[in-house]
């Protein structure tokens, strides 16, 4: 059973959904955002200008902070615009905050759940992973940098400068105070250490964030990440991350609780190919339980396990409606 | 190859076959090439997909044949929801059945949660009650009633000899699987009677079976469609066919009746084929007695009903016994009506159990098992016993199980409980699975242990928490069932209030009602992280929209002191700014609603005692009586020592009670009030700060106003005391 919402403009390039799936917004080449809206049957509400050049990704802010965007341009930038209003009549969309970097692009953006404080986790072409604050809860013009790494696990030894094309991030979604902030990050680069998925958590005691699981076996951890999504968890003792690489989707359960080095113990439960193993987007349902990736094929692919625990696929959606 | 591992040796149980994974196509996508595709999880099994077309330079570079169609087109957003409804029901049907099952399965949960209760108390088994199985039945029986009534009631009070065929409505094969569960899983009474609740189960669903097969059902409406036109209709093969056919699943009341329309009844007939209609009659009484082992026999049917298998089993002896004393009787040679005494002898053979004569009346291989269980082991037979019976009669039928329902019968009948569960699921939806589960364990201690026991593979719970899970997951596809999830949630241990909590998050929050609802869920299941969050999203959404009070009410509802902190510090920045009473009146509601018990922060406590400061002030103007006065002076003398206070108040402040310097009446400051006063002026001075703020808005002579009112007051009040 399918539904039409909505149809795009020339040069549209990505498309990003809000936390209940009533908006989204879709970048386009020229640099201007559509955001299309539920309440008016999913037409286009609003279009701005965001940037000179094309919008390569979109990611929503969490909503706690209002109705706001992070936009990725082309050329690296990364701004952040809000959706604010005197009255319902008068809604626009307004600039907050501009990232820039003469040295290096943006490849990736996140935003944690917040606690204390919104972070944001800005992954960046030449390797560095660098974390942002949000100093005001009302206001998200006013970031302070957290913290700045490169994703390694030996922090002792000197890298060169990688050459990333993409880089994939993805919090863990684990809702709750007591929670540790902890996120997954891999890009795809022409460095091996840099490649692998590493999970980053933030010590407390140190202030600093440590790699404390690398979801790549050894002979691995040279595979490009493609794209990564931790899943939700409505109480499993373990966590789920899945991990897209050219080898195909890895998922792999994470137990949180850390052993004596601090490390978190893994297990790589499968390695599913399909997409012609080029996949562009992984996105868990809101069980964890099934997940859907998009890749080269033009598919939409499902997964599940079984009660024995087996990975398959349990369909495929062909966006080209056989048309081919 | 989709579907495939390509690390087989890495997974936790290797496939060691391929799976055909089934492939859909979105008719409403773009056509090809597609340059990227997007996709969200909206509402429960709802995916959002975006399919983004090439730019046109890549189109140009051949990579694609635009087509007038898609010409200005970039791309396309479409909404595919997941999982296969069952066809056969509509929405609103669908959405009735979701609804008035709730009830039920409520009870049935409490009544769990007690019998349990009661068991822990008495350390009995692991099984609720040796009893469940009643609760379970009542209810099975209040499903059953909501999935629809088979039988329509006969409108017509005299019976028409020629209808042979009751008008039925469609059964409905989802009420049809549930009864073949609580045949075999519940009712422990039927079980023992178990070829007679199949003759029924058969009477009101073989039209069902009709839809890909030849049945008894089908070849009687064809018969009735021919009986009207019929002269002689015992000449007709046909007819015989379909005595012998109904005859051999049990239809004893339809049997009789076509009997009786047998020619030799006819009064001008009688005398010549006496006998002929001795033997006819003989059979009809034959049929109309045959003993019956069940509880009660509905009106209109026949047969003699019996309790208990010896009785039974004496009536079964006997009536079996003038069966064959008919047969063997010497009215045959006189019957010279060949059909009728062929086709008589053939229902006699059929009543007497003969194999081939009861096989070449059935169409359908579950029809021929219900007629083996019925006539040739009219005792209860075991489960294996069946099973390969049935495996046998579908060969001898030649019939593929291309119907859910067989596929479960064969599953029941193989007594493999994740075979039955997957058909359910498969055939007739998550609904089905989640509730049919209570069936599966209703009087069954293995059954109870493999559906409740917790599976790490599952992520630690049990195959009964996950059917349901998805379940609610179905629910929360549509606006008008989502409501109905939280119930089931709940009666997941584990993971129930997990997905609750996710699913509430994500409920949009830009509608009142909506809001409201969330937060009753959210309250009634002690949410309070999730009801927080909730009210935070509608507070900034509302404050960031240009509705400020709102969202200050919503985030005050939230305790979110750190936003309310900040709120009250924007506003008294923007007081600040500019302090005229225009820009107070402006933000006062506000002050206001943000209530005293916000935070610590001084900001929000200046504000509270700057909006006393200016209402005294206010009241003092209006009727200037001395006591307002006397407030107003505290309230200023408060905000000045107040260490919050910004000292770009102060002038203001000051030269807001000019007037009350020189009260005439008497000295409203005491000299050392005012030399505090005289104190913080001097501080404003040598901070330089007169100067920029007389020069915002306050008149040129402010200053000296000020200072002149004070210096008169002090005077005054050396002279007092």
């Amino acid at each position: 059973m399918e539904r039409e919402l909505a149809t795009l403009d020339k040069g549209a390039q990505c498309c990003s959904w809000n936390y209940c799936g009533q908006r989204f917004a879709v970048g386009y080449d020229d640099g201007s955002v559509a955001v299309h809206d539920s309440d008016s049957s999913f037409s286009r509400s609003s279009k701005f200008k965001v940037h000179a050049d094309g919008i390569m990704n979109i990611i929503w802010i969490p909503p706690e902070f209002g109705d706001a965007i992070a936009c990725i341009c082309i050329d690296g930038t990364l701004s952040l615009w809000e959706e604010v209003g005197e009255d319902a009549h008068s809604v626009s969309w307004k600039q907050c905050k501009v990232f820039e970097s003469n040295t290096s692009r943006v490849l990736d953006v996140q935003f944690g759940l917040p606690t204390r404080y919104l972070k944001m986790v800005a992954a960046y072409s030449d390797g560095l992973v660098k974390v942002y604050e949000l100093l005001d809860l009302l206001e998200l013009n006013k970031w302070q940098l957290q913290a700045e790494f490169q994703n390694v696990v030996d922090s002792v030894s000197i890298f060169g400068k990688p050459t990333c094309i993409t880089a994939s991030v993805a919090w863990s979604p684990r809702r709750g105070e007591s929670q540790q902030s902890r996120f997954a990050l891999g890009f795809n680069s022409d460095l091996s250490q840099f490649n692998s998925c590493k999970i980053w958590e933030f010590e407390e005691a140190h202030q600093r964030w440590l790699p404390v699981a690398e979801l790549a076996f050894p002979a691995d951890t040279d595979d490009r990440v493609h794209a990564l999504a931790w899943a939700p968890n409505i109480g499993r003792p373990f966590e789920v991350i899945a991990v897209a690489s050219c080898k195909g989707i890895a998922i792999w359960h994470v137990w949180l609780n850390s052993g004596i080095d601090g490390r978190l113990s893994t297990e790589k439960v499968v390695l599913l190919s399909g997409h012609d193993n080029e996949i562009w987007q992984l996105e868990w349902d809101v069980s964890g339980m099934t997940l859907a990736s998009t890749g080269g094929d033009g598919l939409v692919r499902l997964w599940q396990s079984n009660l024995n625990g087996v990975w398959q696929e349990q369909a495929a959606l062909d966006c080209s409606g056989g048309q081919q | 190859m989709p579907g495939r591992l390509s690390e087989p040796e890495s997974a936790l149980i290797p496939l060691s076959t391929e799976v055909d994974v089934p492939l859909y196509h979105i008719r409403l996508g773009v056509k090809p090439p597609i340059f990227r595709v997007f996709i969200s999880w909206s509402r429960g099994n709802v995916l959002q997909v975006a399919c983004i077309r090439p730019l046109e330079d890549h189109l140009a570079r051949g990579e694609g044949n635009e087509t007038s169609d898609d010409a200005g087109l970039g791309g396309k957003v479409v909404e595919v929801k997941l999982g296969a409804s069952n066809p056969n029901i509509s929405e609103a049907q669908r959405r009735r059945i979701i609804y008035d099952s709730v009830p039920p399965f409520v009870l049935l949960q409490s009544r769990r949660k007690a019998f349990l209760t009661m068991s822990r108390m008495s350390s009995s088994s692991s099984h609720p009650s040796t009893d469940w199985w009643k609760q379970v039945l009542e209810y099975s029986r209040s499903i059953s009633e909501l999935l629809g009534s088979s039988k329509l009631s006969s409108k017509s009070v005299i019976e028409d000899p020629m209808i042979v065929l009751e008008p039925v409505e469609k059964p409905s094969s989802l009420k049809a699987a549930w009864q073949l569960m609580e045949i075999f899983y519940v009712d422990k009474h039927y079980f023992s009677w178990l070829p007679e609740r199949l003759v029924d189960w058969l009477a009101d669903y073989d039209a069902i079976l009709s839809e890909t097969q030849m049945t008894v059902h089908s070849k009687l409406v064809k018969l009735q469609e021919k009986l009207v036109n019929l002269q002689v209709i015992e000449n007709e093969p046909e007819y015989w066919e379909g005595l012998s056919s109904v005859l051999t699943v049990g239809w004893l009341d339809v049997a009789v009746k076509l009997l009786r329309l047998h020619g030799s009844y006819q009064l001008n007939q009688l005398d010549s084929r006496e006998t002929e209609n001795g033997l006819v009659e003989t059979v009809a009484v034959l049929v109309s007695t045959m003993p019956r082992l069940r509880h009660d026999l509905p009106v209109r049917k026949l047969g003699q009903c019996l309790k208990t298998k010896p009785d039974f089993i004496k009536a079964w002896e006997k009536w079996r016994g003038q069966i064959t004393k008919l047969d063997c009787s010497a009215f045959w040679v006189q019957c010279s009506h060949r059909p009728t005494r062929e086709g008589l002898r053939n229902l006699l053979q059929i009543m007497l159990g003969n194999f081939n004569s009861i096989s070449t009346a059935c169409f359908h291989w579950m029809e021929l098992f219900i007629s083996h269980v019925l006539y040739i082991r009219p005792l209860t037979v075991g489960f294996e016993e069946m099973h390969g019976l049935a495996l046998k009669f579908m060969r001898l039928k030649s019939s593929s199980i291309s119907n859910g329902l067989m596929r479960l019968l064969i599953g029941i009948l193989g007594e493999n409980t994740e075979v039955v569960m997957a058909e359910c699921s498969k055939s007739f939806g998550p609904w089905m699975v989640a509730h049919s589960a209570e069936l599966l364990t209703a009087d069954n201690n293995q059954n109870e242990i493999l559906l409740h026991e917790e599976r790490y593979n599952l992520g630690g719970i049990s195959i009964v928490e996950l059917h349901r899970l998805v379940y609610c997951q179905v629910l929360t596809s549509h606006p008008l069932t989502w409501q109905v999830a939280p119930t089931y949630l709940v009666s997941c241990p584990k993971q129930g209030l997990g997905l609750l909590e996710i699913l509430l998050s994500k409920q949009p929050v830009q509608n009142y009602p909506m809001i409201l609802k969330n937060l009753e869920i959210c309250q009634l299941n002690e949410l309070y992280g999730i009801s927080s969050f909730v009210k935070k999203i509608a507070g900034m959404h509302q404050w960031k929209h240009g509705r400020k009070g709102s969202g200050v009410y919503w985030l005050q509802e939230a305790r979110d002191e750190a936003r309310l902190n900040r709120i009250a510090q924007q506003l008294f920045e923007c007081i600040g700014r500019s302090i005229s009473d225009e820009t107070f009146k402006q933000w006062e509601g506000l002050i206001e609603l943000l209530g005293s018990d916000v935070g610590t922060a001084g900001g929000v406590g200046f504000l509270h005692r700057y909006r006393d400061f200016k209402r005294s002030l206010r009241q003092v103007k209006n009727g200037r009586p001395t006591r307002a006065a006397r407030q107003t002076v505290e309230s200023l003398i408060q905000l000045m020592k107040s260490p919050y206070t910004p000292q770009r108040f102060w002038l203001p402040l000051l030269h807001d009670v000019v007037e009350l310097l020189n009260w005439k009446d008497q000295p409203l400051l005491n000299v050392s009030e005012t030399n505090f006063l005289l104190k913080k002026l001097q501080e404003l001075s040598m901070a330089q700060l007169c100067r920029e703020f007389s020069e915002t808005y306050l008149p040129p002579e402010a200053l000296t106003e000020i200072r002149l009112a004070l210096a008169t007051n002090l005077s005054r009040a050396f002279l007092e005391e």
